[in-house]
């Protein structure tokens, strides 16, 4: 892939905001693109959503939620503040359930397994499903210890089977060279955009399947926010990734998928380019051209 | 206009809590301040020669030839002073001689039989020394000047007598030779008046039966059973009070009708005028220095001695160990306790009506009154709980500890509800995320991250159980005693033993530098304990912070 090939698909995209000729994205080839179109065809989400309804007691968070989310690709979740967008994003590994009284209706199934079933273990299916909160929140503990603490829970005690996991993380979060030196100093001290991606390293020591991404940039500067989503672009290779985001610039940069929410519904859900060029709802189209009100 | 104001305003609230800051201080210091000088004085202090015998006889402590050495001269300085006050108190004490002659008489009696003098020789013998006996008796107590003359010459009269040569008889005339003589001086009127005057004296000096004296026993005397009695003054501030006390005694004088009565020094050598007593006072004042030699002492191991004769003397080494016992005991209970109890508060509670009703007890008990606590601790620990698991009903550190734990437990719960409470929602988040339960998370994310606040609490629960009187009072804490063996022997505390020399005795009277040594050892031992738990807070919090 070229440049230029890049610059043109982003070019329609980000009005406004052209920092990729200073940062060039990654982006997938076509091929790889198609591949994907392929398995969508055949029914493989790995995330499935059937008419799922969250409530903060009477209190609607979401509901009639129907959206498949395919394996091996970045989903967006963009909508107003309080659309249920971060809601829909924590119920997938279920740590709304800290919240008292609350209750859902339909179904949501990862992996083809409803995950509020009885018999859920919710230890495993979090290692499942990786969480990167919206404000970097690192354990203060020291590095290595922030991301072997996924691995010690499984019960990984091999001080070189840790460290391996511990590099290995590091590097597929972009972070490892950054830190390799140091292991041992507290992850407070590490900065913003580091502590960030420290804590997408820590989610992916567990080797989940699912990344989920509540806002993971919306605390960060624009330097750091380019960093992490070039990392979104090299985990979507192995990881589903579905990101929550405010920035619309954002969510046409990363993902494949966008799905749009507005107080508590999904309005739209398709690719990301037919929801930015051609989106099949006046609703949407107000949103996403900026003319929401 | 508004912003002139502003600034006036900005510059008072500044004012104000710097003065608000000073002041604190200021009262820290004056609180502080008097009882840390006057604390250290059960440490630093000038020490006599009595001190150093004191440390050689009860500690096996010292040089003994040195402290020989020192004592001799002293001893001599001293001679003067016990002969001057025996022969003036022959004039002056009619009872003693009277009982010395008649000691002697009997004792006449036995020397005869034992040389085995029988017949009239015997019995005159005996009649004559009953007479001598008889007239003497009659001299001392007389007020009559001629009498007591003629009777002394009728009896100097007998000592012509060969056959009394080296017998008790001859200890009599010199006795009578002695009062012959002492009476010169002594105007007879006066001599009720200087004989409760000498015993006052005396009592100043060689000690009383409440109160050690300057010198100590006199030589020879026998050595009392109190141990504090057994010797002068061991101090030399102490030395001074008491010379105060022996050259101008106080008197309580009625100055006007109907009015209470006043204190009054006045001089005891002017009470002694004229007689040979006099030189005494003027003796002592100067040459005491000599008698007591006084030196700068750094007593460091009254930290770790014992004390004797019920804090007279010794240090504060049991109560000092008894207190960290109890300490670190009721903190074993304490702290896991009280973690425990504010992790299901916070963490695995809904916020129900039990929960609150709980929460509500909880802070009513930090409020009450200790003594209460340790009546309760007395009616369930000691006579109920532990005979229940077959100790004796009485006083133990067990129960004492367990007392101290069940006061400060609401403290430590608030303390740790609320560390527990402000640790970001954010960590229990994200542990959970990766798959933790919710014990993992409390141990491995929420507790260490709230570690600093529950130093806190453990800091104020600490101060408290360490310094609280009376809930150990009943339940394990005594004033004197062996050191604990086991957990279940009471033990002394520095508390109660401050409370104890307060009130129990007249002690605290006496010696207030042991009463405010045993507080200053008090706060320094609570102040050590903190300044510990503060610096791994901050050790702790620094790491949190990632400074480390």
């Amino acid at each position: 892939m070229t440049e230029e090939e890049n610059e043109m698909q982003t070019d329609s995209l980000e009005q406004g905001t052209r920092k990729s000729k200073v940062r060039p994205v990654i982006r997938m080839t076509e091929k790889t693109r198609s591949a994907k179109k392929l398995a969508e065809g055949c029914d493989c989400a790995i995330v499935k959503s059937e008419n799922f309804g969250f409530y903060y007691g009477s209190q609607v968070g979401v509901k009639n939620i129907t959206m498949d989310i395919f394996p091996c690709s970045v989903t967006a979740i963009i909508g107003p503040s309080g659309c249920g967008k971060s809601t829909f994003l924590r119920s997938i590994n279920r740590i709304n359930d800290l919240i008292p009284h609350t209750h859902i209706e339909g179904k949501l199934l990862v992996n083809g397994h409803n995950v509020y079933d009885k018999n859920t273990s919710l230890v495993n299916l979090r290692q499942q499903i990786g969480m990167v909160f919206q404000k970097p929140n690192p354990f203060p503990k020291s590095i290595f210890d922030n991301v072997a603490y996924g691995p010690r829970l499984q019960g990984v005690k091999n001080r070189s089977l840790l460290q391996q996991t511990v590099e290995e993380s590091l590097r597929s979060a972009a972070l490892w060279d950054e830190v390799k030196d140091d292991l041992k100093k507290s992850a407070l001290a590490l900065s913003g955009g580091q502590q960030q991606r420290l804590c997408i390293a820590r989610a992916l020591a567990t080797k989940p399947n699912v990344l989920l991404m509540d806002e993971p940039c919306s605390a960060l500067d624009p330097i750091a926010t380019g960093k992490i989503e070039d990392l979104i672009d090299q985990l979507q290779k192995d990881y589903t990734i579905v990101i929550v985001t405010h920035n619309m610039q954002q969510a046409a940069r990363v993902s494949e998928r966008t799905a749009f929410f507005c107080l508590g519904e999904l309005i739209e859900y398709d690719t990301t380019v037919k929801i930015f060029r051609n989106p099949g709802k006046k609703q949407t189209e107000d949103y996403v051209t900026g003319r929401f009100g | 206009m508004k912003t002139k104001f502003r600034t006036i305003f900005d510059r008072l609230f500044t004012g104000v809590s710097a003065f608000s800051a000073v002041l604190l201080t200021a009262i820290l210091l004056i609180v502080l301040g008097p009882m840390i000088i006057k604390g250290s004085t059960a440490v630093f202090f000038r020490g006599t020669v009595e001190f150093r015998k004191l440390q050689r006889d009860e500690f096996n402590r010292g040089n003994n030839t040195e402290l020989e050495k020192e004592i001799e001269p002293a001893e001599k300085t001293r001679r003067f002073v016990y002969e001057i006050i025996d022969s003036f108190k022959r004039g002056v004490d009619p009872q003693s001689l009277t009982d010395q002659v008649r000691q002697l008489n009997r004792q006449y009696g036995q020397e005869l039989r034992s040389k085995g003098i029988t017949g009239d020789d015997y019995r005159d013998l005996r009649e004559a020394a009953r007479q001598i006996r008889d007239k003497l008796e009659e001299t001392f107590n007389s007020a009559d000047k001629d009498l007591i003359n003629e009777n002394i010459g009728f009896v100097l009269e007998l000592k012509k007598d060969e056959r009394f040569k080296g017998t008790a008889v001859e200890e009599m005339f010199t006795i009578a030779d002695d009062f012959g003589r002492a009476i010169e001086e002594i105007d007879l009127q006066k001599r009720e008046k200087y004989a409760q005057s000498l015993a006052e004296v005396e009592d100043i000096l060689f000690g009383s039966e409440q109160m050690p004296g300057l010198l100590g026993p006199k030589p020879g005397d026998k050595l009392p059973q109190t141990i504090r009695l057994r010797y002068g003054a061991t101090r030399w501030d102490v030395a001074k009070k008491l010379l105060n006390d022996l050259l101008y005694p106080v008197q309580w004088v009625e100055i006007e009708n109907g009015k209470p009565l006043v204190p009054q020094r006045h001089s005891r050598a002017e009470e002694f005028e004229g007689t040979r007593l006099e030189p005494l006072f003027a003796y002592i004042e100067n040459e005491l220095p000599e008698m007591l030699k006084p030196k700068l002492t750094f007593y460091w191991q009254y930290f770790v001695d014992k004390s004797i004769d019920s804090h007279y003397f010794g240090g504060v080494g049991p109560e000092i160990l008894g207190t960290i016992l109890l300490t670190i005991t009721a903190m074993i209970f304490v702290i896991p306790l009280g973690v425990i109890s504010a992790a299901f508060l916070v963490e695995c509670s809904a916020n129900n009506l039990i929960i609150k009703i709980i929460r509500m007890c909880i802070n009513t008990l930090a409020g009450v009154p200790s003594i209460v606590f340790g009546l309760f601790g007395l009616a369930f620990f000691v006579l109920y709980f532990l005979p229940a698991f077959g100790a004796g009903p009485k006083g133990s550190i067990l129960a004492a500890s367990l007392t101290l734990a069940v006061l400060t437990l609401p403290l430590m719960i608030r303390a740790s509800e609320e560390a527990i409470r402000s640790v970001p929602q954010t960590y229990k988040e994200a542990s959970l995320a990766l798959g933790a339960g919710s014990f993992k998370t409390f141990v491995k994310v929420t507790l260490p991250a709230a570690l600093p606040g529950i130093l806190t609490g453990i800091i104020l629960s600490l101060s408290r159980v360490a310094g609280e009187t009376a809930p150990v009072l009943f339940t394990g804490a005594v004033a004197m005693g062996t050191l604990p063996r086991s957990i279940l022997d009471p033990t002394m505390t520095l508390s109660y033993g401050s409370y104890n020399i307060a009130t129990g005795d007249n002690i605290g009277m006496q010696v207030p530098h042991k009463q405010f040594g045993m507080i200053v050892t008090l706060v320094l031992l609570i102040l050590l304990l903190n300044a510990a738990a503060i610096l791994l807070r901050s050790r702790i919090s620094k790491k949190l912070k990632g400074m480390r």
